[in-house]
């Protein structure tokens, strides 16, 4: 945990970096800190197919050009912009009020006096339903994405995903990932498996990373770097998809 | 119906058309950057977004314009040739927006002059999809909404997969979520 000293008025604060785990000790230790912001990075993505989820690694970053745009829909949690808005939210919120106060003070009835307070006051009214809006749709989506990732890499995120999720997304993966393997013990059923029915059971695979000795439903093999294995495939599947091994046809 | 949730339906409400204020508005003077004090007066013309005019003259306190990428010259270029005009530039949204106004500003030409254009694009937007090589970036797709970008990805990855069903290939991949194949750490 990185921490810096500093002078915010007349009281010493801490300044710590905005991270999940840094924010999990600090709530922890009921500190009172500031949060020192992430900054903005511009990144040109091109957004991925339809029904294809991708998620921004670093390999965008470091190549921010439009063609590298393999992967784009998941950025860090963006606390900075979110603040920004919950910001106009209230000065939205304060001109309304003032010009509510306005209307009454002039003894007119709030229901039906149509005048230019009355607009001006709708506008704000509106503006403020439609920054809610924004902002429930952006953490919707990314809730969306955070779901599908369960059913996609299983219970345990690689690290250079877990670092875009904020503390409450990652807790949310955890109570879902949770939910489902409760209701998936109970149906003795392995949900996130392959849908579509195999033409056999057992699949030739090579190990593309050093895995080590696992042990699987009916062989505990050494799945050592670049060794070829005959495995199950629900058993395979899972590892194919965190990019652990890849199928061999033919 | 959209959703409340879909980002793209949030884009395209963010639009700007403009409109004239029927009533005056007080406290709102941002809205108007020529304004001397902190309200709009009645009768001047902003320009506001999509969502706010929309609510504004159901409450009628603005009366919308037809934004200008409706306008006759556009026509005229999308009669002269519909695939060759650049209407992402003049509103990425546009046919969206164009179903979402055409109501409010009472244009009945509207409805059947995006049907026109929407037609002539269409087979354009297809055969370029499924003929353009996969490594070269199209310097057509600069040219095309949002909507048809979607259809032109749509039918790329349609051909994508055709082509893997015949030659055959592993059923498994890795998941497309964690991008490329390079190590995090490299």
């Amino acid at each position: 945990m990185l921490c810096m000293s500093c002078k915010l008025g007349n009281t010493y604060s801490l300044l710590v970096n905005d991270s999940s785990s840094n924010r999990r000790l600090v709530d922890k230790l009921c500190l009172s800190v500031h949060w020192k912001l992430i900054p903005i990075c511009w990144v040109s993505w091109k957004p991925p197919d339809r029904g294809y989820i991708m998620m921004n690694t670093d390999g965008s970053f470091l190549q921010a050009r439009g063609d590298a745009g393999v992967l784009g829909s998941m950025d860090r949690y963006n606390s900075n912009m979110f603040d920004q808005v919950i910001k106009e939210c209230s000065a939205h919120h304060l001109e309304f009020q003032s010009l509510m106060r306005k209307i009454q003070e002039e003894g007119l009835d709030i229901q039906t006096t149509r005048n230019a307070d009355h607009f001006g006051a709708v506008i704000h009214h509106l503006s403020l339903i439609h920054n809610k809006r924004c902002l429930m749709a952006y953490v919707y989506n990314r809730v969306e994405i955070i779901q599908s990732l369960r059913w996609k890499l299983g219970p345990v995120l690689p690290q250079e995903i877990q670092e875009k999720l904020n503390y409450s997304e990652e807790e949310f993966f955890k109570n879902h990932s949770a939910a489902l393997e409760s209701y998936m013990s109970e149906l003795e059923l392995d949900l996130t498996v392959d849908m579509v029915p195999p033409k056999d059971p057992y699949i030739h695979v090579r190990v593309l990373d050093d895995i080590g000795d696992v042990l699987l439903s009916d062989q505990s093999p050494n799945l050592a770097c670049h060794s070829m294995h005959f495995l199950k495939r629900t058993d395979a599947e899972q590892f194919i998809s965190q990019g652990l091994m890849e199928e061999l046809t033919g | 119906m959209s959703s409340y949730y879909d980002i793209d339906d949030i884009m395209m409400e963010d639009e700007f058309v403009s409109v004239v204020f029927q009533v005056a508005a007080n406290g709102v003077g941002l809205l108007d950057p020529g304004a001397e004090t902190n309200c709009v007066e009645q009768g001047s013309k902003v320009e506001l977004p999509f969502w706010l005019s929309h609510e504004l003259q159901l409450r009628q306190a603005v009366s919308v314009n037809i934004p200008a990428c409706f306008n006759q010259k556009t026509r005229k270029e999308i009669q002269a040739d519909a695939a060759c005009v650049d209407l992402r530039n003049r509103c990425p949204y546009f046919y969206e927006l164009g179903c979402k106004i055409a109501p409010l500003v009472g244009d009945r030409t509207i409805g059947s002059f995006l049907l026109y254009a929407f037609t002539g694009r269409y087979k354009e937007v297809l055969s370029k999809a499924h003929s353009a090589a996969i490594a070269v970036a199209p310097k057509f797709l600069t040219l095309f909404t949002k909507e048809e970008t979607h259809l032109y990805e749509a039918a790329r990855s349609s051909m994508a997969a055709f082509k893997k069903w015949r030659l055959g290939g592993p059923r498994f991949e890795r998941a497309s979520i964690l991008g490329r194949k390079r190590k995090p750490n490299d």
